[in-house]
């Protein structure tokens, strides 16, 4: 009995010895290696770089909007910028008391201290759209807007300035006159000298066939206007 | 991570974990999961294997919990058959891409009879008679002592014995 049994259990050891093999496939060692393999390193330096990049960002986006504005030191360009944001104002908001002129000419003289003895009311290539009281470098003046038949927003701005001198590099003749065209912010500004009344043309009418447009509005405005101080 | 002296010697192995591997789950995307965990977790806890032991009775030990693991989780979810074995149809992992269609064939009675034996016989068998582990590894790998791996190896014969008997007869 013995003997029978261990005759058949070193059979069945060969038999189990034999049993088909199984080889692993080859991708499966590729998928193990690089599974195992280290995930390439950041260099040393670059966490602290990132975090100070970081962190500066944050800072300067504190403290951006805290910082004072830088003026031009211009005077003119100081008169441009300060005339442009009175055209983006209008343009974002509109005028604040529109008015038809004429009518409104006495209360914009009280209002303002320009007197209009003859201005510029609209034709057929500008419409007035409204006219109003501003308060620009310390001066009180007078702003009326127009819109042109391409949908252009022109706006005139007339306000003392004694002192302020039209660079002669960027005068442009215009028949008998000789304004300086300025840009600034995208806009550009018509800027001329009516006796201690500086005068503003601001439109975003930058392009070369826009600016001869410009100089023909302006031709409209400045040969029919007349601003004065009123006291 | 491991090292690569470590990762080569390991990978040395990989022909016969597979081929356990392969005998437990009895279909190639569940040995392919498994071997794979298998390397990931040695690879990973390579510290704690100790220099100078039998490192492919480590790995073999590794396999087995592993297979264990997810054996028993899948005991748990997948449908139980009315005689209590489960089915071994269901996939092992449940992560297992598209299967390739058909669990690993028989192609032996002898490779049916190991089929159907419960897996601490199956595993013996595949330990001591097919890797030829010493029966001191095949306990290590067994976590149990080396009387109960005589036991197991004998008792795992008997219903081999048993079950080709019947096949012989039909």
């Amino acid at each position: 009995m013995t003997e029978r049994f261990d005759e058949s259990d070193e059979s069945l050891s060969r038999r189990l010895a034999g049993l088909p093999r199984y080889a692993a496939p080859a991708r499966l060692r590729v998928s193990i290696v690089e599974a195992a393999s280290p995930a390439p390193r950041r260099p040393i330096w670059l966490s602290p770089l990132l975090a100070a990049a970081a962190t500066t960002m944050v800072l300067a986006l504190l403290v951006l909007p805290v910082l004072p504005r830088i003026t031009p030191a211009d005077p003119v360009q100081r008169y441009v910028r300060a005339v442009v944001s009175e055209h983006s104002r209008t343009l974002m908001w509109g005028a604040r008391h529109g008015e038809i002129l004429p009518t409104a000419l006495p209360w914009l003289t009280e209002q303002s201290g320009i007197a209009l003895p003859k201005v510029f009311v609209g034709d057929e290539r500008l419409t007035f759209v409204a006219a109003e009281p501003v308060y620009l470098e310390r001066q009180r003046g007078v702003a009326i807007h127009y819109r042109d038949v391409d949908g252009h927003m022109l706006t005139y701005i007339a306000l003392p300035a004694p002192g302020l001198a039209v660079p002669d590099r960027a005068r442009v003749p215009i028949g008998r006159w000789r304004p300086a065209l300025l840009r600034d912010s995208g806009f550009a500004s018509w800027v001329w000298k009516q006796g201690d009344v500086g005068c503003f043309i601001v439109s975003d009418m930058v392009s070369a066939d826009d600016v001869e447009r410009f100089k023909e509005y302006f031709t409209r405005i400045r040969s029919t206007t007349e601003p004065v101080p009123a006291h | 991570m491991a090292d690569l002296d470590f990762q080569k010697q390991a990978l040395a192995h990989l022909d016969a974990l597979y081929n356990f591997a392969m005998y437990l789950s009895k279909r190639p995307s569940d040995a392919d999961d498994l071997v794979q965990e298998t390397y990931l977790r040695a690879l990973r806890f390579s510290h704690r294997f100790q220099p100078g032991t039998h490192l492919r009775a480590w790995l073999f030990q590794i396999l087995r919990n592993t297979f264990l693991t997810f054996y028993r989780v899948r005991e748990r979810e997948a449908p139980v058959a009315e005689d209590g074995v489960p089915e071994w149809d269901v996939p092992m992992f449940h992560h297992a891409p598209e299967d390739d269609g058909t669990a690993m064939d028989a192609h032996t009675d002898l490779e049916r009879a190991m089929r159907r034996l419960p897996e601490e016989f199956r595993t013996v068998l595949l330990l001591a008679e097919v890797e030829g582990l010493p029966l001191e590894e095949v306990a290590r790998v067994m976590a149990c002592p080396v009387g109960t791996v005589k036991s197991r190896i004998f008792r795992a014969k008997e219903r081999l014995r048993g079950m080709l008997t019947d096949y012989e007869t039909k």
